[in-house]
C-alpha cells in the first residue's frame, strides 16, 4: 500500500512540475470561470431581444428567458469539458506515461519489489487525484461566478446539481486520461503517442455524431427525422460518449428534460472503467524501455 | 538546383513515405465522402417524403401544390467543409510540426546544415514542400467530393459549380498552410518538440473551437433549437429591425468570430459555395463584394504564419535549439 501511495504522490508532484499540460489546465479553468459570465451576458441580451420582439408586436408569447435557473448560465461549461477538458486529460495521461519511458524510471522502480499493477494503478490514481483537484477548482470557480451573477449564494439543491455535474465530469475525464496513458505506453514514437488519442477524440467528438460544428452549440439541435439521419443517430449515439455526456450534463444543469440519464451515465462510467482496466492490463515489456522522439 | 528546392523535394518525399500522414489523410477523405453521401441520402429522403405528401394531397382531392425540394449540389459539401475546418487544421498542425521534429529526432538537422545553405532556405524549402503537398491533397479532396456529389448525389455539376469548388479549394489551401506554417514556426522556436506541439494544439483549440463556440452561443438566434426567429415565424426584415437595437452586442460577437481564421474560412467558403442561404445562386461578384475583407484577412494571417515560420526556422535558430 505504501508503494501505491508513493506512486500517487510522485504522479501528483510530476504533474505539478510539468509545464506544457499546465497550459491546457489554465485554458480549461479559465474557460470554466468565464463561462458563467458569457452565459449571463448572452441570456440577458436574448431576453432583451425577446422583449423587443414582443414590443414590436411580433409575438404575444411570454418571454421564456426571464425565469431560467442560474445554472443555465453555466451550460457552456459542458462544451468546454468536451473540448478542452478531454484534451487536457489526454495530454496529462500521455505525458505521465512518456515521462517514465523517456527517463527509464519504470525499469528502476520495477527492479524493486513493486508489482506492475501497483505502478500503473498508482499512476491512474495520481492522475485521478490531479483531475479531481482541477475539476474541484473548476466547480468552485463556477459556484462563485454563478453566486456573483445571481447576487446571492447558490441554494443547496442547485449546489448539489453542480456537484453532481462535477463528479460526472471527473469520471468522464479519468477515461480520457487513462486512454492517454494507454497511448503513451503502447506507441513507439512520442509524437504518435500524443497525436493518436487526439485524432481518436476528434473522430469521437465530431465525425461519429455526424454533427460537424453543431457540437459547438450547447443548445440541442432539432432531431432529424428523415431516414438516414435517424438510422445514423440510432447507430452512433450510444457509442458517442461525448454526446451522451452532453445530454446528461444538460439535464443536470437544468437544461431541457430528457430521457432517463442512467444509460448515458452507465456508458460514461463503462468507458472510463474500460480504459482503466485496459491500462492496468498492460504487459510488463510495454512498461519498460525507452521511446523515440 | 537551389538548396530550398532540394529541401522542398525532400519534404515531399518524406511526406509521401510517412504512413501516419497517409492514414490521417485517408481518414479525412473518408469523412468527407461519408458526409456528402449522408447529405445526398438525406435529400433523397426529403424528396421521397415530398412525393408521398403530394400523393396524399391528390388522394384527398386537394388542389394545393407544395414547393418541390430543390437540390443545390454544393450545399452537400457543408459537413465536409466543417471537417476540413476542424480535423484538417489538426492534421495541418501535425504535418507542420513533424517537418522539423522529424529531422531533429533522426539527427539529420546538423548533417543538413553542414552544407552551404541560405539563411531561409531550410524553412523556405520546407514550406514549399508542404505547400506542394497541400495543393495535391486539396485537389484530391475536391475531386473526391465532386465525384461523390455526382455519383451518390446524382447531382448535375455545372462548370460554374466547378469554379466555385476551385475557389473553395484555394481557401482550403491557404487555411491549411496557415496551420502548418504556425506549427513549423512553433517547432522551430521551442527547444522541446512536445512543448511546441502542445502550444500549437492549444492555439488550435482556442481559434478553431473555443472562439467560434463563444460566437455561436452568443448568437440570439442560436438560443432555441431550430432558431429563435424561425420558431416565432418572424420575417427576415422584422428580425433585422429587432437586432438593430442590439448593434453593440452583435459587433462584439462578430468581432470575436472574425478573430478566428477558422470562422473566416468558414464564412468565405460557405458564401462562395452558396451553403449560406443569403449567397445561394448569387453571382461571384455579389459574394466577393461581401467577402473581400475576410479574404484579405485570411491572406494576411497566412502570410504572417509563413513569415513566422521563416523567421523561427532559419539556420541559426534551429541549430541553436537543436543543440
Amino acid at each position: 500500500m505504501s508503494e501505491f501511495r508513493a506512486v500517487v504522490a510522485h504522479e501528483i508532484l510530476a504533474n505539478r512540475r510539468s509545464r506544457a499540460p499546465q497550459l491546457l489546465i489554465g485554458v480549461f479553468v479559465g474557460m470554466v470561470a468565464v463561462s458563467a459570465v458569457i452565459g449571463w451576458i448572452t441570456t440577458n441580451t436574448v431576453s432583451g431581444v425577446y422583449d423587443q420582439i414582443r414590443a414590436n408586436g411580433l409575438t404575444s408569447q411570454p418571454n421564456p428567458f426571464t425565469d431560467v435557473s442560474v445554472l443555465y448560465y453555466a451550460r457552456n461549461t459542458i462544451i468546454y469539458v468536451v473540448l478542452v477538458g478531454s484534451l487536457m486529460a489526454i495530454a496529462l495521461g500521455v505525458e505521465s506515461a512518456l515521462r517514465d519511458r523517456k527517463a527509464a524510471t519504470a525499469d528502476l522502480v520495477l527492479s524493486r519489489p513493486v508489482h506492475p499493477r501497483v505502478l500503473l494503478g498508482g499512476r491512474v490514481g495520481g492522475l485521478a487525484t490531479v483531475l479531481g483537484l482541477i475539476v474541484g477548482s473548476g466547480t468552485l470557480v463556477s459556484w462563485i461566478s454563478l453566486s456573483l451573477v445571481q447576487g446571492a449564494s447558490l441554494s443547496v439543491p442547485l449546489t448539489a446539481r453542480l456537484l453532481a455535474f462535477g463528479i460526472l465530469t471527473w469520471a468522464f475525464l479519468v477515461g480520457f486520461a487513462a486512454a492517454g496513458v494507454l497511448s503513451g505506453l503502447y506507441l513507439r514514437r512520442e509524437t504518435t503517442a500524443l497525436l493518436a488519442p487526439f485524432v481518436g477524440w476528434a473522430i469521437l467528438a465530431f465525425v461519429l455524431p455526424q454533427l460537424g460544428t453543431a457540437l459547438l452549440n450547447p443548445v440541442a439541435q432539432v432531431p432529424r427525422t428523415s431516414g438516414i439521419f435517424h438510422i445514423l443517430s440510432y447507430l452512433t449515439n450510444p457509442l458517442s460518449v461525448t454526446e451522451q455526456f452532453k445530454a446528461v450534463s444538460s439535464s443536470l444543469l437544468e437544461g431541457p428534460p430528457g430521457p432517463s440519464p442512467f444509460p448515458a451515465v452507465a456508458l460514461i462510467v463503462a468507458f472510463s472503467a474500460a480504459m482503466t482496466i485496459a491500462m492496468l492490463a498492460t504487459p510488463l515489456r510495454r512498461i519498460r524501455g525507452g521511446i523515440d522522439v | 538546383m537551389s538548396s530550398g528546392t532540394i529541401f522542398a523535394r525532400k519534404e515531399l518525399v518524406d511526406l509521401r513515405r510517412d504512413r501516419v500522414v497517409l492514414l490521417l489523410l485517408g481518414c479525412l477523405a473518408l469523412a468527407i465522402i461519408v458526409s456528402v453521401t449522408v447529405a445526398s441520402l438525406d435529400f433523397r429522403a426529403q424528396l421521397a417524403d415530398y412525393h408521398a405528401y403530394v400523393q396524399q394531397l391528390i388522394e384527398s382531392g386537394s388542389t394545393v401544390t407544395p414547393t418541390v425540394p430543390r437540390l443545390f449540389p454544393l450545399q452537400l459539401l457543408r459537413a465536409g467543409i466543417e471537417y476540413l475546418e476542424i480535423i484538417g487544421a489538426l492534421f495541418a498542425i501535425i504535418i507542420g510540426y513533424a517537418t522539423i521534429a522529424r529531422e531533429r529526432s533522426r539527427g539529420t538537422l546538423e548533417l543538413l546544415m553542414t552544407r552551404e545553405v541560405g539563411r531561409f532556405s531550410f524553412a523556405g524549402g520546407k514550406l514549399m514542400g508542404i505547400g506542394a503537398f497541400w495543393l495535391i491533397v486539396v485537389m484530391g479532396l475536391s475531386l473526391v467530393a465532386t465525384a461523390t456529389m455526382a455519383v451518390v448525389g446524382t447531382a448535375h455539376i455545372s462548370p460554374g459549380d466547378l469554379v466555385r469548388v476551385g475557389i473553395a479549394g484555394v481557401f482550403a489551401w491557404l487555411y491549411l498552410m496557415f496551420w502548418s506554417g504556425l506549427a513549423l514556426a512553433l517547432t522551430g522556436w521551442f527547444k522541446r518538440p512536445t512543448t511546441a506541439l502542445i502550444v500549437a494544439l492549444v492555439l488550435w483549440l482556442i481559434f478553431v473551437l473555443i472562439v467560434p463556440q463563444i460566437g455561436d452561443t452568443m448568437d440570439p438566434d442560436n438560443q432555441v433549437p431550430g432558431g429563435l426567429f424561425a420558431a416565432l415565424q418572424i420575417q427576415k426584415s422584422d428580425e433585422l429591425a429587432v437586432l438593430a437595437h442590439f448593434a453593440r452586442f452583435d459587433s462584439l460577437r462578430n468581432g470575436l468570430e472574425v478573430s478566428s481564421i477558422s470562422k473566416l474560412y468558414e464564412r468565405i467558403t460557405f458564401a462562395f459555395l452558396g451553403i449560406k442561404d443569403k449567397y445561394n445562386q448569387q453571382s461571384l461578384a455579389f459574394v466577393w463584394a461581401d467577402m473581400y475583407h475576410y479574404v484579405i484577412a485570411v491572406f494576411a494571417m497566412t502570410t504572417a504564419a509563413m513569415g513566422l515560420a521563416l523567421a523561427s526556422g532559419n539556420r541559426r535558430s534551429i541549430l541553436r535549439k537543436a543543440s
